[in-house]
Parts: structure tokens; C-alpha cells; sequence
């Protein structure tokens, strides 16, 4: 049995092998796809400095092509309509991933714990984060890209004021 | 809520667990309390996710059919993610090292234990599938190796903090037992940060209780 495991364990490592060099093969031509936007992967270990680097430019990738009426916008909650009256920013957040209350909460709580951010909700119908800064607070494309990995998740696209409001620019 | 869930915690360790399966890494900073008992043996994990591709935490896990306990420290590995726009995937190496010890009455004292093995999950919000292997080595106690697959749906989708509800079947194998192969049908009930699954392992007559509860 224990020859059992190793060669299982052999296995599993020559199978992750050649699946993590694909998949970073596919993030890198993400740059010049944007289709690519919609199917990405995470590499833990050293890995995982690559793909900071590549989440420090998230809208390189974002989908410029999208169809901006077919976007989610804002969820609108009691939470996100306070912030937005006290004058916060809003900015929703395409993210992958997202398929339960697990990523949900995981957002919520790295999302809710930044002093910047006044109102954070999840949805997992359109798989949007929406946030409402706080009044004359910024928070950056990378900074929201990196907190997202954090979370364990990752950012698609980032609209802001308007376009995360829905109104035609 | 806090007492509340400590009490359904104790309840559930009460009545019977194992291979740890749901969300074994958190977000940054998070702290996940799983409780699992299946056709064998009862456990409690609690873990802490220092960064998000990897866990640890401390286990104990009661065999009631061999009476030895094992308290184990237990790191997880998120080793792979696959996002998409409607689907994650997961790979995570997982393993455990501490003790293992005799309990009612078990005259074979105390030994050395470690176990490690491989859980992968992928799912949509209406589909989902797993894999979970482990290999025990108890020392005197023994060893052995456990794998199980899943596979589920859930019959509505819910939305953000609704009652998520999943139905699904495990198939369950354990080499060295009398009874190898095993079927457990079970429910998941997922709302917020608790998930609870009730299951029942037909060809043995045991439940399955499972309990993860993220802070």
C-alpha cells in the first residue's frame, strides 16, 4: 500500500507539472485574448509571484470587446445605497471563481476589513463584487486586484462611477 | 451564535469523521472549523489560512472501530486553482503529523502517526465533483489508505446568504476493510459561513455527519 501511494504521488506531481506550464501559457496570451478573460488559473507556491505581477496590471485583460450593456453593475443593498448617499465611489469588480457563499464571505470580509471601503456585497448571479469607497478614499486597480488574491480569487474586469452605476457614458 | 454553534459542534462529535473535504484553504487570515464523521471515525479541524494558497491546522480524529485517536498538526496546500467565469476547480495536497492514541481501554498506548493524500474539487453552482485520498500510517496501529469520489447537483440556485441545497452521492474505498466499497447519498445544506451535510452509508448502516462553520 505504501507503493501505492508514492507512485500516486509520483503521478500526481508529473500530472500537475505540464497543466501549470498550459495554464500560464494561456494567462499569457490572456494579454492579447480578451476572450481569455473568462477562464483563468492559479498556480500556488512560486507561482504565485507570477501571477501577483500579472494581477498588478488587471485590466490588461479585461475584455475591451464586452458588450458594456451585457456588464454587471452595482448591486444595489441598504448597505451600498447608505454609502453611495454619505458621496462614496462605486466600483464593481468582474470576478472568476465566484460559485458559493464561501467566496462570498472571503470577499466580504478582506473587502470589509479595508478602511477605504464603506459597503461591499458579492453577488453570485452576476458574479460581481460591488464596493462604495468611502467618502474621498481611492483604492487602485491593483490594490483591488491584489486584495481579490487574498481572497483567493481573481479580478476580470474593474468598472468605476458610471459604467459601475450602468449609466451611459 | 457563537454558543450555538459550539453546541451543534459537540453534538455532532457526540454521535460519530475523517478526510477533511470542504474549502480545506481560506481567504487570507481566515479561521474554518470542519467537523466530519463518516462510516469509521469522527473528526475536528481547525484551521488557519495565513496566505491563500495554503493552510494549517490542528486535527483530532477519533477510529472508533480500531479505539486510537490521532492529534495531528495538519497543513493544506492549495496546490492548483482553476477559475472561470462560472466554475472553480481546486487541487490541494494535504497531510498531517503528531500522535496516535489508544482510547477505551486500547492497551497499545501511544506512536508516531502521519497521513497525506490528495483532494481535488471542481463545481459550478449547480454541479459539483470531488476526489479525496489519504494514506495512514498509525505505526502500531496500523495503516491505511482511504479514497473517495463525489459527485452532485444542486435542484435550485440560490442566491447570495439564501439556503443553498445539494444533493449528492459518495462512493467511498477503503482497501483493507471487510466491506471495501461503500455508497453514502447525502444532502448539503449551505448558508453563509455553515455548511452541513447529512448523509447515510447504506451498506453499513452508519451516518454521515459533516460541519464547517468559516469565521
Amino acid at each position: 500500500m505504501k507503493h501505492l501511494f508514492v507512485i500516486s504521488v509520483m503521478a500526481l506531481n508529473l500530472l500537475i507539472t505540464p497543466t501549470a506550464v498550459s495554464e500560464d501559457t494561456k494567462n499569457s496570451d490572456a494579454h492579447s485574448h480578451p476572450d481569455a478573460r473568462a477562464s483563468e488559473s492559479d498556480v500556488g507556491g512560486d507561482n504565485a509571484h507570477h501571477h501577483q505581477s500579472h494581477d498588478a496590471h488587471p485590466m490588461e485583460h479585461s475584455g475591451d470587446a464586452a458588450d458594456p450593456k451585457s456588464q454587471p453593475t452595482l448591486t444595489r443593498t441598504d448597505e451600498i445605497d447608505r454609502a453611495l448617499a454619505a458621496g462614496g465611489a462605486p466600483i464593481v469588480a468582474d470576478v472568476l471563481g465566484v460559485v458559493c457563499d464561501f467566496c462570498a464571505i472571503a470577499m466580504n470580509k478582506i473587502f470589509g476589513d479595508q478602511p477605504e471601503v464603506a459597503a461591499v456585497y458579492v453577488d453570485l448571479d452576476t458574479k460581481a463584487l460591488s464596493l462604495v469607497l468611502s467618502p474621498s478614499s481611492s483604492l487602485s486597480d491593483t490594490v483591488i486586484a491584489d486584495l481579490a488574491v487574498q481572497a483567493g480569487y481573481r479580478i476580470a474586469a474593474i468598472r468605476r462611477d458610471e459604467a459601475a452605476l450602468g449609466v451611459a457614458l | 451564535m457563537s454558543r450555538l454553534v459550539g453546541a451543534v459542534v459537540l453534538l455532532l462529535l457526540s454521535l460519530n469523521s475523517n478526510i477533511s473535504i470542504a474549502r480545506p484553504v481560506s481567504y487570507t487570515g481566515g479561521v474554518t472549523l470542519i467537523e466530519e464523521s463518516d462510516r469509521q471515525s469522527t473528526s475536528m479541524l481547525v484551521h488557519f489560512t495565513p496566505a491563500h494558497q495554503w493552510s494549517i491546522g490542528l486535527r483530532g480524529e477519533h477510529n472508533r472501530d480500531q479505539d486510537y485517536a490521532l492529534y495531528t498538526l495538519h497543513p493544506t496546500w492549495l496546490a492548483k486553482r482553476w477559475f472561470g467565469a462560472n466554475h472553480q476547480g481546486n487541487l490541494y495536497l494535504h497531510g498531517g503529523v503528531g500522535v496516535a492514541t489508544g482510547v477505551n481501554r486500547n492497551p497499545l498506548g501511544e506512536d508516531i502517526a502521519a497521513y497525506g493524500g490528495v483532494i481535488a474539487d471542481w463545481e459550478t453552482r449547480s454541479l459539483f465533483a470531488s476526489y479525496r485520498s489519504r494514506y495512514l500510517d498509525a505505526g502500531h496501529f496500523g495503516a491505511q489508505f482511504v479514497h473517495a469520489a463525489r459527485a452532485g447537483f444542486a435542484p435550485y440556485i440560490g442566491k447570495t446568504g439564501d439556503l443553498h441545497t445539494w444533493i449528492m452521492l459518495e462512493i467511498d474505498h477503503r482497501p483493507s476493510e471487510r466491506i471495501s466499497m461503500t455508497a453514502t447519498p447525502l444532502i448539503r445544506f449551505f448558508k453563509g459561513p455553515v455548511l452541513l451535510e447529512l448523509g447515510y452509508t447504506l451498506s453499513i448502516n452508519q451516518p454521515l455527519i459533516n460541519f464547517t462553520y468559516r469565521l
